[in-house]
C-alpha cells in the first residue's frame, strides 16, 4: 500500500494560495528543489510540486539550470 | 461573442408546418477535430453551419496532445489552423460555452434545438486574452486542460492556444456565505483574498457593500458562518474572525480613510434620519452615488445601536468611530443632537428625499405594578446611559434583568462590570427556549451572571418611590404556542419575593417612529409600512429601513436595508421606475451537498481557534472580550474555505482587466434553433484508471495516465519538463501498461481502443527525446500497429531502445522512495510472475463511448450500438448515418478511432449530410 496519503487535488491546489508566500520566503534564501522545500515546510513533496508548478505558471518562480544528479530542478523566485 | 447575435430565438410551437424557416442547414454538436472537419467541409460547400461546443474554445481533445503519430507533427500546429478556420469561416457560426438541452425532429423533418448558453461573465468582444485576470484571481481549481496536474484559476483562459482566446469565470452559483448575507457582503470574496494574503484588497471588497466592517467584525451574528458548507463537516470557516483580522490590520495602517469626498454629481439633497447602521449605510451608498447627504441624529453621538446598545466589551467605541469615518469621509454631513420631528420640515428645508432609520431605541414595558419605581429601567435606557458614558455605580447591588433574548444578556454582563454583587437573568421559560445565542448565555454565566428560568416578575415593590424587591411567580411549560416554543404557565401560589436594587426590563424593543405617525403609514407594531422590495413608504419621497421597519434585527440586516434604500432612492430621484426593478439578483445559491461531493475525500482540519480574554481580566475593565486571531490563524482559517461557488466574487479580475471586460451580471441564456440536419461529434471519454485499483492510479502519485503524460510532454506542459508528480524528479525509468481499461471484461470494456499502442509508442519516443538517458518499458499483450506507417513507427521505437515486455501487469505497489514495483506475467521470458522497479508508471488508458451523445435526443431515438457508441445503421456503405434520418455521427462518437480515421470519418459524415440536404432541397 501507499506510503503517501493523497489528498484530493482540489484541496491541495487550494492550499497553494496560502503556501505560496511561505515558499517564496524560503526561496528568498536561495534556489531550492521540491524535496528541499518539502522538508522545510513539513509537507508532502507531491503537494509542494503542485504549489511550485502553479507558482511557476503564474510567474512567481522559475527553474534554475538543469536537474541535479538526483534528477531534481532547483526553483528560484522569478526576477 | 459576436456570433451570439446571429442566433434567432424561436419561441412557441414553431414547426416547419407553421412556415418557419430553419436558421441553419446543419447543427454540429461538438467542436473537436471531427466536428471542425465536418463543419468546415459543409461550410466550404456553402451550407450554413451552427457548431455548438460546451467548452470555451474549439479544439476538443486533439489540442491537448503533444504530438500525433506516426508523423510526430505538433498537435497544436495542425489543430490551430483548423480551429481558426472554423472560428472565422463565413458559413460557420460557432456557439461556444454552450450546451444542447435537447433536439427533437418535427413532422416536416426539421430539428428543433434547445440551447443553453452558459454565462462567461466576460465580454468576449472586449477581452484581449491578456491573462491579467488569471494572475490576480484568488481561487485555484484543477486545470482540466492539463489533466488536473496543476492548478488554474476560477477566472481563466481555457488554454494558451484557445480559439478564441478569451477568459471565462467559473461560477457554479453564489456561495452560501455570500448568498445569506443580508448586506450582500461577499464573504467568500474577502475570505479568499485573506487566504491569498491580499488583506487591503479584502477590506476594500467589503467596502463595496458595507461601510462598517469594524462593527460587523465584532458584533455581527455572522449568518454567513451559519450557512458555511464547511460547517456541515468538521467546523465552519471563521469568517467573522477573518474579517476582524483584516479590519484591525487595515485600521491600524489607515487611521483615516484612503479616500476623500465623492464627487457631488447629483444636486438633490437627501436626509437620513438616524445614524445607526441602517442610516450610515444608506448615507454611504447615496454619497457614493454622488448625492449630498445629511444624517440627523437625535443623540449626542452617532452610531445608534452600535454606539448605545452594544457594550464596549463587545464593540469598542473607537472601532465605531473609525467605521463612521468611512461614511463621513465621503462628505456626508453628520448632525448629532438634532432630532427630526417632521418629514414635512425636511421637505421644506430642501431635501428631495428622506430615509427613516430611527431604529428601536426604546424598550417595551412589562405592564406589572411598580414598573414606574426608581430602579426599574428598560434595557435601552440602561445601555444608553452606560454606553453614553453616564456614571452608574452598581457596587454591591443586586440587579435583575428580565428577559431571555440577547438584549437581556448585554445589560446583565454590563452590570457585572459595573460592580454588581449579584446579577440574575430571570426568564419565564426554560433555557432551551431562550432566544439569546447559547454562546452569549455561556459567556454571561462564566462571568458570574445567574440564570433564573421558569420565573416571571408580577410586581415590583418599593419604598419611597425606590425599588426594593421583586415579587415573582414560578412558571411551568405547557404546549407550544404560536412561536413554536412551549408556553409558560403560572404556577398558582408560587409567589416569592427577593430584594433587588435594580431591574432592567429586556423583553423587547419598540420602533422609534412615533414622531412620524401622522406623516407616514405605520404598522400596528409601530414599524414603518414600506414596500418590501423598494423600502418606499406611503410618502413617495420617503423611504425607511433598518429596525424601524423590521423590528429588532441584526446589524448586518440594517446595513443591507440602507444599501437597498440607497439604490431605490437613487432611482426615485432620477425619475426611474421602481416597480419591477430588482435591487440585487445574485446567482442561485450552490447546493452544499454538491460542494461536498466535488471533493473525493475532504481532509479534516483543526478547528479554527477562538481567543478570549480571561474572565478576571475582562471584568477588571471594559476590555474587549474577544481577542483577534493571528495572521497565520486568519490565513489557515481562510484555507478551510471550500470555494463553494467557484469564483469568490473577490473582483480582482474586474480591477485588473485593462479592457473592462468583466460583467458579473451576465446570466444563462436559453435559445431555440431550427436546423435541417444534425451531426453528432461529441467525441469519446477516457477510461478512469481508478477502476483498476491494483494498478494504483489515484493512490500513488507516480502512477499517471497517458493523457497526463501527453500533457507533460506538450510545449504547454504543467511543469518545466517531464517530472514525476511525487516529488518533481525527472524520471529515468518509465513503464507503460497497455490495454488499461481496454480488451478487459472485468471493467465491461471488451473493445480494443485502437490508439493506445500507438500513442504509447509516440510518448516513448518523445520521452527518449526529452530524457535521453531514461529507460522506457512497455508492458503489452500485443502491439497493434495496423495503419499506414505504424509498423515502421513501432520499429523506430524499438530502434531507439524502448524495451517491450509481453505480459499483463497485475499490480503496482509503491516503495518508500516513491518508486513503483510492477508485478507482471512474463510471457516471453519463460512465463511466471516477475517484478520490476520503475520511477514512473503510465497507464495507457482506453477510449470509452461518450454516452452524453445519446441524451441529445430525449426519448432515445438516437440508437446506440452494443458498446454504447452512437450506432451507424450501415457502417460499411453509409458511414455516419444514424438511426434518425437527417442525423449523422462523426469521429469517435461512433467508435474509437485515431486522428486520421477521425478526420476521414468526419468527411464522410459531412458528405452524407450534404447528400441528405440536397435530397431535401429536391424533395426526394
Amino acid at each position: 500500500m501507499s506510503a503517501t496519503t493523497l489528498r484530493d487535488k482540489q484541496e491541495v491546489f487550494r492550499d497553494e494560495l496560502v503556501m505560496r508566500d511561505r515558499i517564496a520566503a524560503l526561496l528568498g534564501d536561495g534556489p531550492k528543489t521540491v524535496p528541499e522545500l518539502a522538508a522545510a515546510l513539513g509537507r508532502p513533496s507531491h503537494e509542494v510540486l503542485a504549489w511550485v508548478a502553479a507558482m511557476r505558471r503564474y510567474g512567481r518562480v522559475e527553474e534554475r539550470g538543469k536537474a541535479n544528479d538526483e534528477g531534481y530542478f532547483a526553483y528560484a523566485l522569478k526576477a | 461573442m459576436a456570433d451570439a447575435a446571429k442566433l434567432a430565438v424561436v419561441r412557441g410551437p414553431s414547426t416547419s408546418a407553421l412556415g418557419l424557416q430553419p436558421s441553419y442547414d446543419v447543427l454540429v454538436v461538438g467542436g473537436g477535430i471531427a466536428g471542425m472537419e465536418s463543419a468546415l467541409t459543409l461550410g466550404d460547400m456553402g451550407y450554413k453551419v451552427l457548431l455548438v461546443e460546451k467548452e470555451a474554445s474549439v479544439g476538443g481533445k486533439m489540442i491537448l496532445l503533444s504530438k500525433v503519430f506516426p508523423t510526430l507533427d505538433c498537435a497544436s500546429c495542425i489543430s490551430t489552423p483548423k480551429m481558426a478556420a472554423t472560428s472565422h469561416h463565413p458559413n460557420i457560426t460557432t456557439l461556444l460555452y454552450s450546451e444542447i438541452e435537447g433536439i427533437s425532429r418535427d413532422d416536416g423533418g426539421l430539428f428543433r434545438v434547445r440551447l443553453r448558453r452558459k454565462p462567461t461573465f466576460v465580454d468576449w468582444a472586449a477581452c484581449t486574452g491578456c491573462g491579467e485576470c488569471e494572475i490576480v484571481c484568488t481561487v485555484a481549481l484543477p486545470d482540466e486542460f492539463n489533466a488536473d496536474l496543476v492548478a488554474r484559476r476560477a477566472t481563466h483562459i481555457a488554454f494558451p492556444q484557445a480559439v478564441p482566446k478569451k477568459a471565462v469565470v467559473d461560477r457554479f452559483g453564489t456561495s452560501p456565505c455570500s448568498f445569506t448575507c443580508p448586506a450582500g457582503v461577499k464573504a467568500h470574496g474577502y475570505v479568499s483574498l485573506v487566504r491569498a494574503g491580499k488583506y487591503d484588497e479584502a477590506f476594500r471588497l467589503h467596502m463595496e457593500d458595507a461601510p462598517l466592517p469594524g462593527s460587523l467584525s465584532r458584533a455581527c451574528y455572522a449568518p454567513c458562518e451559519g450557512e458555511c458548507t464547511r460547517g456541515t463537516l468538521e467546523g465552519t470557516v471563521p469568517i467573522r474572525a477573518i474579517k476582524r483580522f483584516m479590519v484591525d490590520r487595515y485600521y491600524a495602517a489607515h487611521p483615516i480613510p484612503e479616500y476623500g469626498p465623492s464627487a457631488a454629481t447629483r444636486a438633490e439633497r437627501v436626509a437620513v434620519v438616524g445614524s445607526g447602521p441602517a442610516g450610515l449605510s444608506a448615507a454611504y451608498h447615496l454619497a457614493r452615488r454622488g448625492y449630498p447627504v445629511t444624517v440627523f441624529e437625535a443623540a449626542p453621538l452617532a452610531g445608534g445601536m452600535l454606539r448605545y446598545a452594544i457594550p464596549a466589551y463587545r464593540l469598542p467605541k473607537d472601532v465605531v468611530d473609525r467605521d463612521i469615518l468611512n461614511v463621513t469621509a465621503l462628505g456626508v454631513e453628520l448632525r448629532t443632537g438634532t432630532p427630526v420631528g417632521s418629514l414635512a420640515a425636511l421637505r421644506a428645508d430642501g431635501f428631495a428625499a428622506a430615509y427613516l432609520a430611527t431604529g428601536t431605541m426604546e424598550g417595551y414595558a412589562l405592564g406589572v405594578p411598580g414598573e414606574d419605581l426608581d430602579g426599574v429601567m428598560d434595557c435601552m435606557g440602561f445601555l444608553k446611559r452606560v454606553n453614553g458614558g453616564e456614571p452608574l455605580d452598581l457596587k454591591g447591588k443586586t440587579v435583575m434583568v428580565v428577559g431571555g433574548g440577547n438584549s437581556a444578556i448585554d445589560p446583565a454582563r454590563m452590570a457585572v462590570r459595573l460592580g454588581a454583587a449579584k446579577v440574575v437573568i430571570q426568564y419565564r421559560r426554560s433555557r432551551t427556549e431562550m432566544p439569546a445565542h447559547d454562546w452569549e448565555i455561556e459567556a454571561a454565566l462564566e462571568e458570574g451572571v445567574e440564570l433564573q428560568v421558569l420565573h416571571t416578575p408580577v410586581r415590583f415593590l418599593g419604598e419611597g418611590g425606590r425599588l426594593t424587591a421583586v415579587e415573582s411567580l414560578t412558571m411551568r411549560l405547557g404546549e407550544p404556542d404560536a412561536s413554536g416554543r412551549r408556553a409558560p404557565i403560572p404556577v398558582e401560589g408560587s409567589e416569592t419575593r427577593v430584594p433587588v436594587d435594580l431591574v432592567v426590563l429586556a423583553i423587547g424593543l419598540k420602533p422609534s417612529t412615533g414622531s412620524f405617525a401622522s406623516e407616514v403609514e405605520l404598522n400596528r407594531n409601530g414599524t414603518v409600512k414600506v414596500d418590501a422590495e423598494t423600502l418606499q413608504t406611503s410618502l413617495s419621497h420617503v423611504f425607511a429601513g433598518g429596525d424601524a421597519v423590521t423590528g429588532p434585527s441584526m446589524i448586518v440586516q440594517a446595513i443591507g436595508q440602507g444599501k437597498r434604500a440607497a439604490f431605490y432612492i437613487d432611482r426615485f430621484l432620477r425619475g426611474e421606475a421602481l416597480a419591477g426593478v430588482r435591487f440585487d439578483e445574485p446567482l442561485p445559491v450552490v447546493d452544499k451537498a454538491e460542494v461536498v461531493a466535488r471533493v473525493a475525500n475532504i481532509t479534516p482540519r483543526p478547528a479554527a481557534p477562538r481567543h478570549e480574554r480571561p474572565v478576571a481580566e475582562r471584568l477588571a475593565a471594559m476590555a474587549e472580550v474577544e481577542l483577534p486571531v493571528s495572521e497565520d490563524e486568519a490565513r489557515q482559517g481562510a484555507a478551510r474555505c471550500l470555494d463553494c461557488g467557484g469564483c469568490s466574487e473577490c473582483h480582482q479580475c474586474v480591477q485588473a482587466c485593462p479592457a473592462h471586460a468583466f460583467h458579473f451580471e451576465m446570466r444563462e441564456e436559453k435559445a431555440e434553433e431550427l436546423v435541417r440536419s444534425v451531426i453528432v461529434s461529441t467525441g469519446f471519454k477516457l477510461f478512469d484508471g481508478r477502476k483498476k485499483p491494483l494498478l494504483g492510479y489515484g493512490r500513488f502519485p507516480n502512477v499517471i495516465n497517458a493523457m497526463e503524460m501527453d500533457r507533460l510532454l506538450a510545449p504547454t506542459r504543467p511543469y518545466n519538463t517531464v517530472l514525476r508528480p511525487s516529488d518533481g524528479k525527472a524520471p529515468d525509468n518509465i513503464a507503460y501498461v497497455l490495454c488499461t481499461g481496454s480488451r478487459d471484461c472485468t471493467v465491461d470494456h471488451r473493445l480494443c481502443s485502437r490508439v493506445c499502442c500507438m500513442y504509447s509508442l509516440k510518448q516513448a519516443q518523445l520521452i527518449l527525446g526529452a530524457l535521453p538517458l531514461a529507460d522506457v518499458t512497455i508492458y503489452y499483450m500485443d502491439i497493434r500497429a495496423f495503419g499506414k506507417g505504424y509498423e515502421e513507427f513501432f520499429q523506430q521505437a524499438r530502434g531507439m531502445g524502448v524495451t517491450f515486455v509481453k505480459g499483463k501487469v497485475a499490480q503496482v505497489d509503491e516503495r518508500p522512495n516513491g518508486n513503483l514495483t510492477v508485478t507482471y506475467e512474463d510471457i516471453e521470458g519463460g512465463g511466471g510472475k516477475r517484478q520490476m522497479e520503475h520511477d514512473l508508471v503510465v497507464l495507457s488508458v482506453g477510449l470509452l463511448p461518450n454516452r452524453d451523445a445519446l441524451q441529445l435526443f430525449p426519448g432515445g431515438q438516437l440508437e446506440a450500438d452494443p458498446n454504447s457508441y452512437v450506432r451507424e445503421v450501415d457502417e460499411d456503405l453509409e458511414p455516419g448515418r444514424t438511426s434518425i434520418p437527417g442525423v449523422f455521427v462523426a469521429g469517435t462518437a461512433s467508435a474509437a478511432r485515431d486522428i486520421p480515421d477521425t478526420v476521414l470519418h468526419a468527411g464522410a459524415a459531412a458528405a452524407q449530410t450534404a447528400a441528405y440536404l440536397k435530397r431535401m432541397e429536391e424533395g426526394r
